[in-house]
């Protein structure tokens, strides 16, 4: 800066320092009043989780698989593949094929996931190996087990309906969840439990009619 | 107001706006940090319960609303779980499709509480069913209420009301046992027993239950009352209970309700004092009255919203500090073991202050008390020592007082242990043991003064002075404890064993008298008795 | 950039400089001074009431079983759910508290006077708008004051001859509170009556453009100074100023004294007390002094005068110039409605 500055420039300096000055406060402020109406509007529900009790190790045979239905609806199958006692003796994968949403079904004779809409296949480890996902490189979603004490938990999205109970009770609404024992029966079915044939299927549920479907429809309970 | 001014004026207050939005957002933290705090997980039904939850949500809302503050309902376990019973168990029964049985035992929880169950099970709590044989029960069931070793089991404890009650045309025969079954056994466990075709009682020793709960005896099992659905039913004089020692049918000992109420399991409510003080009260086993006499109820009490009763964990010296309860010492983990919670209640004790005289605890492999006198062999029974014990116990002070400190206090428990046990305890089982040797007194108990008074001084009192020096509360020891006991062993232990001497003599029997009479003064002529009575030597 | 003004230019027929004349209209001097700015207030606020409004409209449900839990939900639930509650409660507050200092100074100063006694009545439909929107913003929470509120209200409306009993079962949706009530007050509070308060703002602004703001000239003033100044930026500042301490104010009240919920609705029990907003306390008091039909007709009468009031003023006038007559009757009426807020204020029945 020079003798010779003129004056005027000062002052033009500190106009432009007063109108940035009252830009950046405008902004930061409003800009928070955005964050905070953004934030009231994101989903709520859908970071909740939660770690729900499957069952104990002991009563969990190697080899064997359950069907879980978590409380927001998904299902999930459970494998037990080894008999360590630890977390890693377990598979948890959701049973939605990720290529049109079809329910899959675990075939104990092929070692694979086999989903019945379009003949998609998954191994043990969920990877999509043959049919549309098999070509998309597609894999079954996985779930997060916790092994503590013995027991195995699942930790599961909860999606709170906390409007479900205006009557009272707890905050956060009651829901349900289902384990369904798996037998050789029901993985051979196959077509039998393929969602897609089936007119009453819904997408809500992803475990086709059944008990649980009627009991959804009650997910508040009577006062 | 120039226009420069005025932005400046702008940017200002936006900045303050901005702060305002600041304090906002952390109101918003503060909201969310109090909203996981609190209770605010879902409830999930689990579809094995779904049917159980809609029907009994009307029939009896309590319990299902119980259930939905408790963490089994927010990890999805539901009713099935804890009630289904095992085909062949004795008191299961076919309710709306599912196999369950009313009582969860123990073993049910065992299912996944696995470790728990196992501590429990060797605990003295689930032994606490063992007193049917004792004192205590003899006073119960037949010097306070009615029994007939002499006739049936049926008729056994039968008591035939001798007036009548105006408006209550409807009592016929009253059970004789009622003391017994709403006082002692309420906290020390009923033998649950269903009730047999001929109106008498079936318990495990009629059934005869495996390893795994279910029952053996066919012909007991035939002989079980079913109403029309086809349900057991339990016996009046045995259920409901949730005494710590129940005799389940299952062959399992205990009630984990005995604390963690039914049917909300609240961790936050075993973590209080009250919570023991069901059982541990009253004249005989004051611990209750004597923790909250004690500085550590003092403090309990003033800083009950600091101990963090509704953390996840619980841990000494980590999630609180502010004072210890009940569990704290006893049960709960704290930051010099780890954490590690054990539910067998006697691993930190060192002396049992339960007997007429205190013994140390030394346990064999059992978890039953060594009385073994010769040191070699005694050594090799202990499979867990006294020192092993009050070491436990130690690590638990160690969280708030130092070394010195808890070896000093432990010094003064010890001595007055010793001087109860070595100047009124011995001493008066001696006397009580010469006057039962000489036939001076019955065999019965209870039915000679002097064995009121001897049974007031140990049970009573002596237990109040040890229970109040192992727990801090000076009155409790003394004018509740030690000088009661004095009072008793001086006025009347010593007069009334002097009558029955005198009674002898005059009777004739003078030998039985003399040898009595030689006990007594060879135990008031040690000096910590000496000139603490004036008799009148009239022999 | 000259480019894409090009691009723009070619395409919007507007003409920048015909635009700026516009929108730029010359500000009379007195406005520096702050009273003269009340008008914005409100105008600002009705922009925070809409903005949070249609927040909280993304999760409440308007029907009796679900209402109430929806408040719930959003108040202690949802993130930042009890702020833009809070701000959209207190908005209302000062904005009918806005609205009417709005209407002093313009009442005092006689700017409604020829020729904006057209905008005096649409200044006077905005009031009347701005109550209805406040009494049926209440009556959504589904608290016991709102059922309670709803159903005196509907009474009241029901008290008007003639037209009266039509009307309460239109507002109602049927002859006495029903599942359908609450989605019409839903849709008046949230649809209709914004709606016609904006139309009527632009109105109502425009044609304070197309008449210019009432000049005044006080005694202090210079006799050389300039009558105007710019709108913008220089009275946009003003108003920007204004805002920002209006959401301090708003933040502050909103942190300090949130919106917290009374009991659910219960139509079986009226509550010991029961109490409107506080800007209904005069209307409330007027009908605890009279019989129900006197007070309606007398503040039907009363309003219909308010709203012709220019004309009045300007008779008045004509036949007595000097006369004071306006100023009298408005502090008359300022002590008056005073006086009977903090009369059932004071009191519990």
């Amino acid at each position: 800066m020079t003798d010779e500055t003129p004056a005027p420039e000062t002052d033009r300096r500190s106009f432009s320092f007063a109108s940035i000055a009252m830009a950046g406060g405008l902004a930061a402020s409003y800009g928070t009043v955005g964050y905070i109406g953004f934030q009231f509007l994101k989903p709520q529900g859908g970071s909740k989780r939660a770690w729900m009790l499957v069952k104990p190790l002991k009563e969990f045979a190697v080899g064997s698989s359950l069907r879980f239905r978590t409380p927001a609806g998904a299902t999930v199958n459970i494998t037990r593949r080894a008999d360590a006692g630890a977390v890693e003796d377990f598979k948890a994968l959701s049973s939605v094929c990720p290529h049109l949403g079809c329910q899959v079904h675990w075939e104990q004779q092929k070692n694979r996931y086999f989903c019945p809409c379009h003949n998609g296949t998954f191994d043990a480890d969920g990877v999509g190996t043959g049919g549309p996902p098999g070509d998309a490189g597609q894999s079954l979603g996985s779930f997060e087990l916790r092994v503590e004490r013995g027991l195995l938990y699942i930790e599961v999205p909860l999606e709170t309906l906390a409007m479900c109970d205006p009557e009272g009770g707890p905050e956060g609404g009651i829901q349900e969840m289902g384990i369904q024992e798996l037998s050789d029966d029901d993985a051979r079915r196959g077509p039998g439990l393929d969602p897609c044939l089936d007119p009453s299927f819904d997408p809500r549920n992803g475990n086709g009619p059944g008990p649980e479907l009627r009991r959804s429809d009650n997910g508040g309970r009577p006062a | 107001m120039s226009l420069r001014f005025k932005q400046l004026v702008i940017a200002v207050l936006g900045v303050m706006f901005l702060g305002s939005l600041v304090f906002v957002q952390y109101m918003e933290v503060l909201r969310k940090k109090h909203e996981t705090a609190g209770r605010d997980a879902p409830v999930v039904v689990p579809d094995s319960s779904a049917r159980c939850v809609d029907c009994h949500a009307q029939g009896n809302p309590g319990i299902v609303e119980q259930w939905e503050h408790s963490t089994h309902a927010h990890k999805g376990v539901g009713c099935v779980e804890c009630h289904q019973a095992n085909e062949g168990e004795a008191d299961a029964f076919l309710h709306e499709g599912a196999l369950i049985a009313a009582i969860v035992t123990p073993r049910d929880c065992g299912r996944c509480h696995q470790e728990v169950y196992d501590e429990f099970t060797r605990s003295h709590h689930a032994r606490a069913g063992n007193i049917l044989q004792s004192l205590d029960n003899f006073l119960a069931e037949v010097v306070e209420g009615k029994r007939d070793d002499t006739v049936d089991e049926l008729e056994k404890f039968v008591f035939n009301p001798h007036g009548k009650t105006p408006g209550r045309g409807d009592f016929n025969m009253v059970n004789g046992e009622a003391s017994a079954v709403l006082g002692c056994l309420q906290c020390h466990g009923s033998k649950v027993a269903l009730e047999a075709t001929n109106g008498g009682r079936l318990t495990l020793d009629d059934l005869q239950p495996d390893t795994t709960g279910k029952a053996t005896n066919l012909a007991a099992i035939a002989r079980i009352k079913k109403d029309e659905n086809g349900k057991p039913k339990l016996h009046a004089s045995t259920w409901p209970n949730t005494g710590i020692g129940r005799i389940n049918l299952d062959g399992s000992r205990g009630s984990c309700s005995a604390c963690h109420s039914r049917h909300d399991f609240s961790p936050r409510r075993a973590r209080q004092p009250e919570n023991c003080g069901k059982c541990h009260l009253g004249p005989d086993h004051p611990q209750k009255e004597i923790y909250e006499e004690s500085k550590h109820g003092v403090a309990y009490r003033d800083l009950k919203d600091r101990m963090n009763l509704d953390g996840e964990t619980w841990v000494l010296g980590q999630d609180y500090t502010a004072a210890p309860t009940c569990a704290t010492c006893h049960m709960s983990g704290h930051s010099k073991n780890g954490g590690r919670i054990t539910h067998d209640v006697g691993e930190r004790i060192s002396w049992t202050n339960r007997p007429p005289v205190s013994m140390p605890l030394d346990t064999d492999a059992d978890r039953k008390v060594v009385t073994e006198t010769d040191p070699v062999k005694r050594q090799a029974l202990i499979a867990d020592s006294w020192q092993d014990k009050r070491t436990r116990m130690q690590q638990v002070c160690a969280n708030c007082h130092t070394g010195d400190y808890v070896n000093g206090f432990y010094k003064q428990y010890d001595d007055l242990v010793q001087l109860y046990n070595e100047k009124f305890a011995k001493p008066g089982q001696k006397i009580m043991a010469a006057l039962k040797e000489q036939k001076l007194l019955t065999k019965r108990p209870f039915d000679e003064s002097i064995e009121w008074t001897w049974f007031y001084l140990w049970h009573h009192e002596g237990r109040r002075a040890r229970h109040g020096a192992s727990m801090m509360a000076p009155d409790y020891t003394h004018w509740h404890g030690m000088y009661e006991v004095a009072e008793r062993f001086y006025v009347h232990l010593i007069p009334q064993a002097r009558e029955l001497t005198h009674a002898a003599r005059a009777a004739g029997n003078l030998a039985a008298g003399e040898a009595v009479d030689a006990v007594i003064d060879a135990i008031l002529e040690r000096p910590e008795h000496k000139g603490n009575i004036v008799e009148k030597r009239n022999h | 950039m000259t480019a894409i003004g090009k691009w723009f230019g070619e395409r919007l027929p507007l003409d920048g400089d015909k635009l700026r004349e516009m929108t730029n209209e010359p500000v009379p001097n007195h406005l520096k001074k702050w009273w003269f700015c009340l008008g914005g207030t409100p105008a600002y606020l009705f922009l925070v009431q809409i903005a949070t409004g249609i927040l909280l409209a993304f999760y409440y449900e308007a029907s009796p079983t679900t209402a109430y839990e929806s408040v719930r939900y959003i108040t202690d639930d949802v993130a930042f759910g009890w702020y833009l509650r809070s701000l959209h409660k207190w908005g209302a507050t000062l904005m009918v508290a806005t609205v009417i200092l709005h209407q002093m100074r313009i009442y005092f100063t006689g700017a409604y006077r020829k020729p904006r006694e057209m905008n005096w009545m649409i200044g006077m439909c905005l009031l009347v708008c701005t109550l209805v929107v406040g009494f049926t913003g209440y009556c959504l929470v589904f608290e016991q004051l709102s059922f309670w509120g709803a159903k005196v209200g509907a009474e009241i409306t029901d008290q008007v001859p003639v037209v009266g009993g039509f009307m309460k079962e239109m507002l109602l949706g049927g002859e006495g509170y029903n599942k359908n009530t609450l989605s019409r007050f839903f849709v008046l509070h949230a649809a209709v009556l914004p709606v016609v308060m904006i139309l009527l703002l632009i109105v109502h602004i425009t044609l304070i453009r197309l008449q210019g703001i009432t000049e005044m000239k006080f005694e202090n003033e210079k006799e050389d100074a300039p009558r105007f100044f710019n709108f913008f930026p220089d009275h946009m500042a003003t108003e920007v100023i204004m805002g920002l301490v209006l959401m301090i104010l708003l933040s502050v009240l909103a942190t300090v004294l949130p919106a917290t919920m009374g009991e659910v609705a219960n139509p079986q029990a009226t509550p010991e007390i029961i109490k409107p907003e506080w800007f209904f306390y005069v209307t409330f008091r007027w009908l605890k002094l009279f019989s129900i039909t006197v007070a309606v007709l007398s503040m039907g009468l009363i309003v219909f005068l308010m709203f012709v009031w220019p004309f009045i003023d300007a008779w008045v006038r004509r036949r007595w110039p000097a006369s004071e007559f306006s100023v009298w009757l408005g502090i008359l009426a300022v002590l008056a409605i005073l006086g009977l807020t903090v009369w059932e204020g004071a009191v519990a029945h």
